[in-house]
């Protein structure tokens, strides 16, 4: 019961925390459409709210100003029926469950039947056939991570969304995963929106890439990727791969430098 | 039977819901009457753990004396932290044994008790010592120390005052109820109950002094049958007939103590009592309970002037009472 | 393993000398006279114990699902209505056993009763905070994922909080296991028909020392068994114990939480006792006792009498939980210094905890004196052991890269001890010692019951017998209420110690 990939627009959003003359502004007022099938690199600085942009399209957090629609759903709605999915920073799992338990757990929290046959083919394509029984304290850091996100794909979201997926493992494994996962939910065209500080990842992952500025975020810049599919490991040597990369780099100064002013962007 | 009595008085709560029940059956089954003579159920709050102190009462139990009264008698046992007034206040049983100074106390708090019987016509309470440093009359006691409870200073004010002694020569050591502290040499004498510290020693061989307060103008009764005005008023016929049946218990103890000993121990089994212990206990127990008053009378007796030293005895242990806490009139019928 | 073996064997040995030496004092029976006691009245003894047992177990059962219900509903309800019932349920804690047990069983009258809830209630709110840390403690991630699939609190509750909370329901459970079995025993003192805590005192009693410390080994054996028992039930379920039991108290809720805890706690107070219709003779109603302590022609002479009482318990209670304390974080501090100490250590602090309070405390009298040295010392040996093992804990948490920097540069033991694992050892330290304070409480008074005659303890179990309720629930009030005090002072100076030391302790 795949869903079909949803549209995803943001109208003034914006997040600021306290009040007064205290408050502090982690995202400006941002207007923004993610097409549907498409997946979307935010970068920035660490610390630049591309974290909390993320959550306030899962819903996650409440934003202080402006709406989400995910295909012209509230994120609540979506998520009480399943439609999103989130791969957290650390893989999240529970260390009480094992890798097969961590993945239906996403049927049950979805109120979905169990199903055992999706629950072992995902764990398979993610890698991990032979671990089903396994503690997360058993597994390396990479696998955890292809656990999670097997967790993430369980229930055949239309969104997912990725919080700095794979940003606590090492550089090697964290090129494999680029390479491998990806596919297996951008052959569904699941429309996905990625945070991420890596701009080779960004790239490498994405049809789109949005730069933000340090603290409160604004996009900055804009760049849409056009690399065919599937992305391959020898591509990160290529010209059109770096010039990319060399592109958003440019962005990312810039916006520091441009952090002040704000820059609506499309 | 004491299958019998736990079905009937059940566990907790389920007990209270259950005794509530048989609260009001009981005295609809028993007017109903003929010949099979219906049970009402009440209960004896006893002031202590089972033992050959309530020997009277097992064998009123054992031998069915309160069956022939239509009473279904179940002996609740106190304990050193056990309340023996307050279930008689509030009903669940329908006479407790207490003592003269006890109630008293609970008197003075509202508690609307009369005194009905006197198991003790003396007075148990003892000072004991070892014979190397002995104390035989009160007028050994200055200079001595005394290990005691806090709570009992008035008790040996008294006795001194009975006895025209200073009670600033006497050094006290606030001691809990053990007879340790004697045998450790951190006190010389005890105030106690002659029937239980000393009997202890001597069944561990070491034989004490033991100095009774009664015969030194200690008046005092003690093992008191105490029940409210309302169930004297509104339950006369059982209170009578309990006592009736105590009474015939302890006149069938006097005459064998061999069998109320051999039945004490075993009707309760998971008491853990030691058969010399109780023995000895009940040995000394039975001479305190037995005076001329009961000789004449009968079990439990009192008089107007045994009621009158006692209120001398309170007095000087701050309790001013009048001679309505004591009742002797359904003891009358009982013996009548 | 052989090393434990040595160390017992030598510990009993030492034993059966003292029991010699004092032979004739009828004080301490060697474990020769032990054991022959206990084979000989196995059947008896056996018995009692499944009667005690089974009281305990139905206790801990009870109190911990209380504690779990209460709990559920801390977790679930604002911060506020927590605070709430936090409070309401440490003040149950603080109430003395030997004030308790007497109106328990007015309350419920004859049989089991009074055993079972005075042992439910010595374990409730240690579980009760043991599983409200756990139930809190999961990381915020978890929490967002249950969130994510658009579910609510309740799907956390059962989802995540409930099984991460485990680690901290088995650690609370092995401090409730030996309060359940303490609670017990001391509630047949109440007047149970059967039970270890008779035999007990009758062996007190009729100085029978191969009985009392038959009844002491057993006991002492109960409460080790049980201890390992979960221990090995929490590493079946891969729930280790985790390092804080009762984490530092969250941030002050303003006045308004002990407003309401105060005037609930009067509610429900003087609610239950209308309701049950019990006889103002001895349930005595929040009216009566401000009577008593203040309105009352005699009220200045029972302030007096009170305050007397709660001077003599104070004197020795402070005194005996600041050793404890001290003897607890000393010795973990040895055993740190010293490792090999610990198989030396351990056993006999296992032991000297596991052994009920009401059989030790006459020979801890006897064999210190009279004076306040015997009672000091009881307090501190039941606190010691808990401090101990919180504050061993806590320092073997000292995080691996500050202990290998202190390696790099060749610092010696002590000023690894000084300087990183005493900080690290702060956050457990402080939280033993605040559960320690209603310890510290049942210890002093408990002995002053059993024991001296003196105090608060002796107090109250006097004013039980002679009818003086109004002085009975004061003192049971005021006892309560100094150790809630006690216990609030001790959580200001934690977050003012942890805030400099350990502030990501803070919530």
């Amino acid at each position: 019961m795949a869903e079909a990939p949803p549209e995803v627009t943001c109208q003034g959003l914006a997040r600021t925390y306290g009040a007064g003359p205290d408050a502090v502004e982690a995202v400006r007022p941002l207007t923004l459409t993610f097409a549907a099938g498409q997946t979307t690199a935010l970068v920035g600085p660490s610390g630049c709210g591309k974290s909390t942009l993320l959550r306030m399209i899962a819903g996650l957090e409440e934003p202080s100003a402006g709406s989400v629609g995910i295909g012209g759903q509230p994120p609540l709605a979506v998520r009480r029926r399943g439609g999103l999915s989130v791969a957290f920073q650390e893989a999240a799992l529970l260390p009480w469950r094992t890798v097969e338990g961590n993945v239906a757990l996403a049927l049950r929290l979805a109120r979905r039947p169990a199903d055992p046959a999706a629950v072992a083919g995902l764990i398979r394509l993610v890698g991990l056939e032979g671990f089903e029984r396994r503690r997360p304290a058993e597994l390396s850091g990479g696998m955890r991570q292809r656990a999670a996100i097997a967790r993430c794909l369980v229930t055949a979201p239309g969104l997912l969304l990725l919080d700095e997926p794979f940003g606590s493992v090492d550089e090697l494994t964290r090129l494999r995963l680029n390479l491998d996962l990806p596919r297996l939910w951008q052959e569904r065209g699941t429309t996905t929106i990625l945070v991420t500080h890596s701009v080779s990842e960004a790239v490498l992952l994405s049809d789109r890439v949005l730069v933000l500025s340090p603290r409160p975020a604004a996009v900055v810049a804009d760049i849409p990727v056009r690399l065919p599919r599937p992305r391959r490991a020898a591509m990160v040597r290529e010209t059109r791969f770096l010039d990319l990369v060399d592109e958003i780099a440019a962005g990312l100064s810039e916006g520091g430098a441009a952090a002040d002013r704000p820059l609506a962007a499309q | 039977m004491r299958v019998n009595r736990r079905g009937v008085l059940g566990f907790g709560m389920g007990g209270l819901a259950l005794r509530g029940l048989m609260g009001g059956l009981g005295p609809a089954l028993a007017l109903s009457g003929g010949a099979a003579r219906a049970q009402t159920a009440v209960a004896l709050q006893l002031s202590w753990l089972h033992s050959v102190q309530f020997a009277g009462s097992y064998l009123a139990q054992a031998r069915g004396y309160w069956r022939e009264e239509g009473l279904e008698v179940s002996l609740q046992p106190g304990g050193p932290n056990a309340p023996v007034e307050p279930p008689v206040v509030s009903g669940q049983a329908l006479v407790g044994i207490s003592a003269a100074d006890y109630t008293a106390a609970a008197v003075a708090q509202g508690a609307p008790f009369r005194i009905l019987a006197v198991a003790m016509q003396k007075n148990p309470f003892a000072i004991a010592s070892l014979p190397a440093n002995p104390v035989r009359t009160p007028a050994d006691l200055p200079g001595k120390r005394i290990g005691m409870a806090l709570a009992n200073m008035p008790v040996l004010k008294a006795l001194c005052a009975l006895n025209g002694i200073d009670a600033a020569g006497i050094e006290v050591v606030p001691t809990q109820y053990d007879a340790a502290p004697l045998l450790a040499g951190q006190v010389d004498c005890l105030l106690c109950w002659a029937t239980d510290l000393p009997v202890a020693m001597a069944v561990r061989g070491i034989e004490a002094v033991t100095m009774l307060m009664a015969d030194h103008g200690y008046a005092l009764h003690s093992q008191t049958y105490i029940a409210t005005d309302e169930a004297i008023a509104s339950r006369r016929a059982e209170l009578v007939g309990l006592l009736r049946g105590e009474a015939r218990g302890w006149q069938a103890c006097r005459a064998d103590p061999d069998a109320a000993l051999a039945l004490t121990l075993e009707s309760h089994p998971d008491a853990g009592l030691e058969a010399a212990v109780q023995a000895l206990q009940l040995d000394r127990q039975l001479p305190l309970m037995v005076s001329d008053l009961t000789e004449a009378h009968g079990f439990g007796w009192f008089t107007d002037e045994t009621v009158a030293a006692n209120i001398r005895t309170l007095a000087l242990l701050g309790r001013e009472v009048s001679p309505d806490l004591w009742d002797r009139s359904l003891l009358e019928e009982a013996h009548g | 393993m052989s090393g434990r073996l040595l160390v017992g064997l030598l510990l009993l040995l030492l034993w059966e000398m003292a029991a010699r030496t004092l032979a004739g004092t009828h004080l301490l029976a060697g474990p020769v006279d032990v054991a022959g006691w206990l084979f000989q009245h196995r059947g008896l003894v056996g018995r009692a114990l499944a009667v005690t047992a089974g009281e305990a177990a139905l206790g801990l059962l009870l109190g911990t699902l209380a504690a779990v219900l209460l709990a559920a509903l801390a977790v679930l309800a604002p911060r506020r209505v927590a605070a709430v019932i936090s409070l309401l349920m440490l003040f149950l804690f603080c109430l003395p056993l030997v004030a308790t047990g007497p109106l328990l069983r007015v309350l419920w009258g004859p049989g089991l009763g009074p055993q079972v809830t005075l042992a439910a209630l010595a374990v409730t709110f240690t579980s009760y905070l043991a599983l409200l840390v756990g139930l809190r403690a999961a990381p915020p991630v978890w929490l967002d994922l249950v969130r994510s699939y658009g579910r609510g609190r309740l799907s956390e509750l059962w989802h995540v909080r409930a099984r991460g909370a485990l680690p901290y329901v088995m650690a609370g459970l092995q401090i409730a296991a030996p309060a359940a079995f303490l609670g017990a025993l001391v509630g047949e003192f109440t007047g149970a028909e059967r039970g270890l805590g008779l035999l007990v005192i009758r062996a007190l009693r009729e100085l029978d020392a191969p009985a009392t410390w038959g009844l002491a080994t057993v006991a002492a054996g109960v409460t080790v068994a049980a201890h390992a028992a979960i221990a090995a039930v929490g590493r079946r379920l891969q729930a280790e114990p985790p390092l804080i039991l009762a984490a530092a108290p969250g941030r002050l809720e303003g006045p308004l939480p002990v407003l309401a805890a105060l005037a609930l706690g009067l509610f429900l107070w003087a609610g239950a006792m209308e309701a049950a219709g019990l006889s103002p003779f001895f349930a005595k109603r929040p009216w009566d006792v401000w009577a008593f302590l203040f309105t009352d022609p005699e009220a200045m002479a029972h302030r007096a009498e009170l305050a007397l009482a709660l001077a003599q318990t104070l004197r020795v209670a402070v005194p005996g939980y600041l050793a404890g304390l001290l003897a607890g974080a000393g010795l973990a501090a040895l055993v740190i210094l010293a490792p090999r100490a610990e198989a030396a250590v351990l056993p006999v602090a296992v032991a000297l905890r596991a052994i009920p309070i009401v059989t030790t405390a006459p020979l801890l009298v006897l064999a210190l004196g009279r004076g306040p040295a015997g009672t000091v010392t009881i307090v501190a040996v039941m606190i010691f052991f808990p401090t101990l093992v919180a504050c061993l804990q806590g320092m073997r948490q000292t995080p691996r890269a500050v202990l290998d920097l202190f390696e790099s540069h060749a610092a010696g033991r002590g000023a690894r001890l000084l300087h990183a694992q005493l900080p690290a050892m702060l956050p457990a330290f402080f939280a033993s010692a605040r559960m320690a304070v209603p310890a510290a409480i049942l210890a002093a008074t408990t002995a002053e019951w059993l024991a001296t005659g003196t105090g608060l303890g002796a107090l109250m179990a006097v004013t039980a017998s002679t009818s003086a309720y109004g002085m009975l629930w004061s003192a049971t009030l005021v006892i309560a209420l100094a150790a809630c005090l006690a216990w609030g002072a001790l959580g200001l100076l934690e977050r003012a110690v942890l805030s400099r030391t350990a502030a990501e302790q803070l919530a």
